[in-house]
């Protein structure tokens, strides 16, 4: 089924009967591909369908008159890059970081489903507040963190998001990134990322190569990142959610 | 209506006409919502990370922030409320606070029950779609202060943010003539803006000196618009206000 990525991810924060489970499944109405570096959605646009991503990773980004661009955030398979465009005008714009897999889902039906299931309607709210909590936590980062805990923060926190929707296998996950959107994504220079990504590295914490991320010491990434993944809301929704049920 | 709807309530009305388009039926929903008043100091929690919330908090009068405390006791402030602003809307849907809610001034709140907005939103689909639409807009903003403390300049974070705020007041009508309150302390604007408290004070000499502000106590006074917009690279776009209220 095409939109099972989308139901999973919604599944992260609430469960759903299967009813549910099926009106979502059934969101996606047509699919295409992507190539590396075609972007997906542009500042100004005022789509009609939201976009998720099947298979594959994305950016949102925004580039200042100066030139100067700044990353604001990495999209994963299950994740709307678009959602936002249900209300507003696209301000920012979202670009593939290799080949894609984008799912389309028209805004009439995904408002006549959320209309049908009040659950639906809700869980989609949250990705988009689970979504600005991420935001937040990376301005946290730049505005107080070294830039040695923000790169061990950004990897800690891929690697959640990719283990929950089972795309990390032995502490091993695809992260197509360059260097140069890591430092646009912190608030870095490419000097200094370079020089940081090498001290993780040589403290045995990690290695990044070639789009392949591996965590080699959790328990030491986890610390040098002072992370703590309560701002993803996973488990504790979950509770909440079954807890009421 | 015999009687309009009491100020606070009008507070919450007025926010969500800056983003949508309400009824006369959707006004009274929300003029009947019920509201607990309580006031609240300067520097104090509303809501701590980790609590879960069962009511919301609409700001009726004061400066209210959301942050975030790093072990190394420094602060980083995440976002402005004024009052029209329910900044902890996220709880009626994400259980547990992943930051702290504080005020910059004294100032009053109106706690509204979970259940009474859900009930509201549940009669009112138009309703559920201005809260969204607010939440989204709040990430907006968020994305906002990301570009300016990865990207821009202090000069141009500090007025950016006086625009900002500017913007939003003169939304709410907070604001007389091109005055609007702005209690905010260099150190908390060291603190929203990933700067130091010297570099604030040198910024904001700037700014007087070059005749963009007077800051006098608690109030701004912009002298010159289009040159402050210039100076803080701002468009208010991302505020997503509907027709005039940007400018």
């Amino acid at each position: 089924m095409m939109g099972t990525r989308l139901t999973s991810n919604l599944q992260l924060y609430g469960a759903l009967s299967a009813d549910e489970q099926r009106a979502v499944d059934g969101l996606v109405t047509s699919t295409r591909g992507v190539a590396a570096g075609e972007d997906l959605v542009v500042e100004g646009d005022t789509p009609m369908q939201c976009r998720v991503l099947l298979d594959g990773q994305a950016f949102r980004h925004r580039t200042l008159p100066d030139g100067r661009r700044q990353v604001m955030a990495f999209h994963i398979p299950g994740d709307v890059c678009d959602l936002q465009g249900m209300f507003l005008t696209m301000d920012h714009n979202v670009t593939a970081l290799g080949p894609c897999e984008v799912g389309l889902i028209p805004h009439a039906r995904l408002s006549d489903v959320m209309e049908a299931h009040p659950r639906i309607a809700q869980g989609f709210w949250r990705l988009s507040l689970v979504e600005a909590a991420i935001f937040r936590e990376w301005m946290v980062g730049m505005g107080r963190r070294t830039a040695y805990a923000r790169i061990a923060h950004l990897f800690c926190e891929m690697i959640v998001r990719l283990r929950a929707m089972g795309l990390v296998q032995q502490n091993r996950c695809h992260f197509p990134i360059t260097q140069q959107h890591l430092s646009d994504a912190l608030g870095l220079s490419a000097v200094h990322t370079n020089r940081t990504l090498q001290a993780l590295r040589g403290e045995g914490l990690l290695s990044f190569q070639g789009g392949e991320l591996a965590i080699l010491d959790w328990p030491g990434l986890k610390a040098a990142g002072e992370f703590d993944d309560g701002y993803l809301h996973q488990a504790k929704i979950a509770a909440i959610s079954a807890a009421g049920a | 209506m015999a009687q309009g709807p009491s100020s606070e309530h009008a507070r919450l009305i007025r926010k969500l006409e800056t983003i949508a388009v309400l009824s006369d039926m959707e006004r009274t929903a929300l003029a009947g919502l019920p509201l607990r008043l309580k006031p609240f100091v300067e520097n104090s929690d509303l809501t701590r990370e980790g609590e879960a919330p069962t009511e919301c908090c609409l700001i009726v009068e004061g400066l209210v922030c959301r942050y975030k405390l790093l072990g190394a006791g420094q602060r980083q402030i995440m976002s402005l409320h004024l009052p029209g602003d329910i900044p902890d809307l996220q709880s009626l849907h994400l259980g547990v606070m992943d930051h702290s809610m504080g005020s910059l001034t004294a100032g009053r709140a109106a706690y509204v029950p979970h259940a009474a907005v859900r009930d509201l939103s549940d009669r009112f689909p138009n309703l559920t779609a201005a809260l969204w639409r607010d939440s989204l807009i709040d990430a907006s903003v968020t994305r906002e202060w990301l570009c300016g403390i990865g990207r821009r300049s202090a000069h141009q974070r500090i007025a950016h943010l006086i625009c900002e705020v500017f913007v939003r007041s003169r939304a709410l009508h907070l604001i007389e003539e091109k005055t609007f309150e702005f209690s905010i302390t260099q150190a908390e604007l060291g603190d929203a803006l990933g700067l130091s408290t010297v570099h604030v004070n040198r910024v904001l000499q700037d700014l007087r000196a070059d005749a963009l502000i007077t800051w006098r106590g608690k109030s701004i006074l912009v002298l010159d618009w289009p040159r402050l917009r210039t100076a803080g690279d701002f468009d208010p776009a991302y505020l997503h206000l509907l027709g005039g209220a940007a400018f």
